[in-house]
């Protein structure tokens, strides 16, 4: 799988192209704009990581000039502003993701890999991690086979953790994703939320499957391979 | 009317100066023309009592009595004549007009007139019958010797009547005058102030959207023209400032963010070093913390700018505020819980304003946040909305820790804490009720706060009221099941978007 990452600020394409190289993606990079838009041409890539504030010309300038040739390759912006109208203007320019500076490499990696995996994620009717199991149909959760009992936010949370089990998810994640960014001010709302879900889904048993990493956020794993 | 507008200040005022010119024009007229009929009167019966004097009671001696009667009778002919004629000799009548009949006025009943009274002298007197007179008596000595009394005198009721006349005139024509001035002088004003009055409608708009807009310039070629002109490159002036403020933001927020963005990866990578001992992995972690606490910083601190600057582009449409409340609350509930706080829940339904759906929330969030932080275990918090007044209210009270009085008006600006150490503690940005007041402001709305230390702090939200019409609401609500109106683009909406709605309808 080969990247493209036009980003102009040199400390943080070494950092994306680093992380990204860990995960054995070909990483391109270039700080230009119209660099950028030479490389699209030649080489067929799977993504374009494309900072939204370049020197010489705009971001959005390259994304409309990567649409004109390339319809396909999927578009992942890099912003440093969140106001809404960028966030809509970009979604209308083609772009098919966008993750606001400063961001957790686990956020910019789990996106990199929606995009380029392209299809929906686990879609199935029952998430399962480990002897944990949740059934998206009857919304029922079961450990080792004894049900357990959550409010439907909790259910939206563990949903979250599972389909992406295994993954380090960062409390914006899970805020926008579980409340909506109305909640953004107040980041211990996942905290508390969390350990509701830890003491329904971890008490009585030995392998505790939803962690901490502090400094990020929370995962979900389980404990057969640790 | 506007007591203090100009334009009724100006009417009042050439209301009053032509009131104080009528009043003083209207005593001087009335002191006139008093003083001038009531001297040509005294000169009439001047006049006659020394044509008597010359014509007929000169003669006298001469001519014989007999004569006399007979001129005189002719010339003032008995109950005809005014003046009345009363001729008197050493306390004999020589000749008397006799009452006055038009008007009647009894003359006989009056004293005839002595040498010791002032004699060619005015005075008033009255008849029996109550009619004001005057009269003037003089003295004649004829060549033989005999002192002769000339006496005339007429009614003064025919002046007083005119008097009274002019006087009511005077007192219904003035008051008129100035109605019809004060209407006229307040519908004259409005033409010239009317360039003033679309000044300040367009005034009112400017701003409020964007800048693009300007004065009418008024091209009279007076003071208002260039009033319009000056306001106009005042706005300018403000635009560019504006301007400069957002592009200072987006700026700013580009420089603090790529920083953090650097911090944040070369933390990040770090950590995933391998057999990192415990204290560097303590002291990374709680930079990465930092980190984050920066990052909202600046995200909160740029939301402020864009919503103070008008620059937030929202989605204004007509919102019910009461299931907005109640399901925030909802999903906060496990906050206040955990403090074991009761958090109580009082709407009135049918609350509806115009805003956008995430900031309105935003309100709720912030407020409730702040009062679950600000009060201690086993306390209580209340939440209400109504209408009062064409506002839709919502309160927020607590039995928190309260602020001092002196602090209160401090409230609301950027990172102010009552308590330093108790926020560090639960890890706010100080900017949360900075937050709800630029979007309250930003929705026409108010934010106020009442607070009595160590008990209690109450904090209001006003919003103008939307009223709705019976189609609007159930369009309104027909919109307003569906989930997906109260959610921005959402990052994951494509693959997600299924389960999210399950989650929706449980709630």
């Amino acid at each position: 799988m080969r990247i493209l990452l036009i980003e102009d600020e040199q400390k943080v394409s070494t950092l994306v192209k680093r992380g990204l190289t860990a995960e054995r993606y070909a990483v391109d990079v270039t700080p230009d704009g119209f660099e950028g838009l030479e490389f699209a041409e030649v080489y067929p890539y799977d993504l374009i990581i494309l900072d939204l504030m370049l020197p010489r010309v705009t971001g959005s300038d390259v994304l409309q000039r990567i649409r004109r040739k390339n319809v396909f390759v999927p578009v992942l912006i890099l912003t440093a502003r969140d106001s809404i109208d960028d966030k809509v203007k970009l979604f209308e320019l083609g772009a098919d993701d966008y993750l606001t500076k400063p961001f957790a490499f686990a956020e910019l990696l789990m996106r990199v890999k929606a995009l380029l995996r392209r299809g929906p994620v686990n879609r199935s009717s029952t998430l399962r991690v480990d002897d944990l199991e949740l059934d998206r149909l009857t919304q029922q959760v079961k450990r080792g086979g004894k049900r357990v009992e959550l409010t439907a936010k909790e259910y939206a949370l563990l949903e979250y953790l599972m389909q992406n089990a295994e993954r380090v998810l960062s409390r914006n994640m899970i805020i926008e994703h579980v409340w909506d960014q109305s909640f953004d001010g107040i980041t211990n709302i996942v905290d508390v939320y969390v350990r509701h879900l830890r003491a329904k889904v971890d008490e009585g048993n030995t392998f505790k499957m939803i962690r901490t990493v502090r400094g990020t956020g929370y995962m979900i794993r389980g404990g057969s391979e640790a | 009317m506007n007591r203090n507008s100009l334009r009724a200040r100006v009417t009042a005022f050439y209301v009053a100066m032509l009131a104080m010119a009528l009043i003083f024009f209207s005593i001087a007229v009335y002191i006139g023309v008093r003083a001038y009929l009531t001297k040509s009167l005294e000169r009439s019966l001047n006049t006659t009592a020394h044509s008597i004097e010359a014509d007929y009671l000169a003669p006298l001696e001469v001519k014989g009595p007999a004569w006399f009667q007979a001129e005189m009778s002719e010339s003032y002919p008995p109950g005809i004549s005014d003046p009345f004629v009363r001729i008197f000799e050493a306390g004999k009548v020589l000749y008397d007009s006799g009452d006055m009949r038009d008007p009647p006025v009894r003359i006989s009943d009056l004293p005839h007139p002595t040498t010791a009274e002032g004699l060619n002298d005015f005075h008033r007197t009255h008849s029996s019958t109550g009619q004001p007179l005057m009269v003037y008596t003089v003295a004649y000595t004829s060549p033989n010797g005999r002192l002769i009394l000339v006496e005339t005198g007429a009614s003064m009721e025919p002046l007083q009547h005119l008097l009274h006349s002019l006087f009511l005139i005077l007192l219904i024509a003035t008051p008129g005058i100035l109605f019809i001035a004060a209407v006229g002088g307040y519908m004259l004003m409005a033409r010239p102030l009317r360039p003033v009055v679309a000044l300040t409608e367009q005034a009112e708009h400017v701003g409020r959207k964007q800048m693009g807009e300007r004065l009418p310039i008024i091209p009279s070629g007076d003071e208002l023209e260039r009033l319009s002109l000056a306001l106009n490159r005042m706005i300018d002036r403000l635009e560019e400032a504006l301007a400069h403020n957002q592009r200072f933001s987006a700026d700013a927020s580009h420089e603090l963010r790529t920083p953090l963005t650097i911090i944040r990866g070369e933390l990040e990578a770090l950590l995933q070093m391998p057999a990192l001992p415990a204290q560097a992995m303590d002291g990374i972690s709680s930079a990465l913390e930092e980190g984050d606490r920066m990052s909202r910083i600046v995200h909160s601190l740029m939301t402020i700018s864009r919503l103070d600057a008008g620059g937030e582009r929202m989605e204004m449409v007509p919102v019910e505020l009461a299931s907005i409340v109640r399901v925030t609350l909802e999903h906060m509930s496990l906050l206040a819980e955990e403090k074991s706080i009761a958090l109580s829940c009082q709407t009135d339904e049918r609350i509806y304003v115009t805003g956008d759906v995430m900031r309105l929330k935003q309100i709720v969030v912030n407020l409730v946040d702040n009062a679950i932080k600000y009060t201690p275990t086993c306390g209580a918090i209340a939440v209400q909305l109504f209408a009062e007044r064409q506002r839709a209210v919502l309160i927020v009270s607590d039995t928190g820790i309260g602020i001092p009085a002196e602090a209160l008006p401090a409230v609301f600006e950027r990172f102010y804490r009552t308590d330093q150490a108790r926020s560090r503690v639960s890890g706010g940005t100080g900017l949360g009720l900075a937050i709800v007041k630029a979007i309250c402001g930003s929705h026409d709305g108010t934010l106020s706060i009442e607070s009595v230390e160590g008990k209690s702090t109450t904090l209001r939200v006003e919003l103008p009221l939307l009223q709705l019409s019976q189609r609007e609401i159930s369009d309104l609500h027909s919109i307003v099941v569906n989930p997906q109106t109260d959610r921005m683009p959402s990052r994951e909406q494509v693959c997600e978007k299924p389960a999210e709605d399950l989650i929706h309808r449980k709630v």
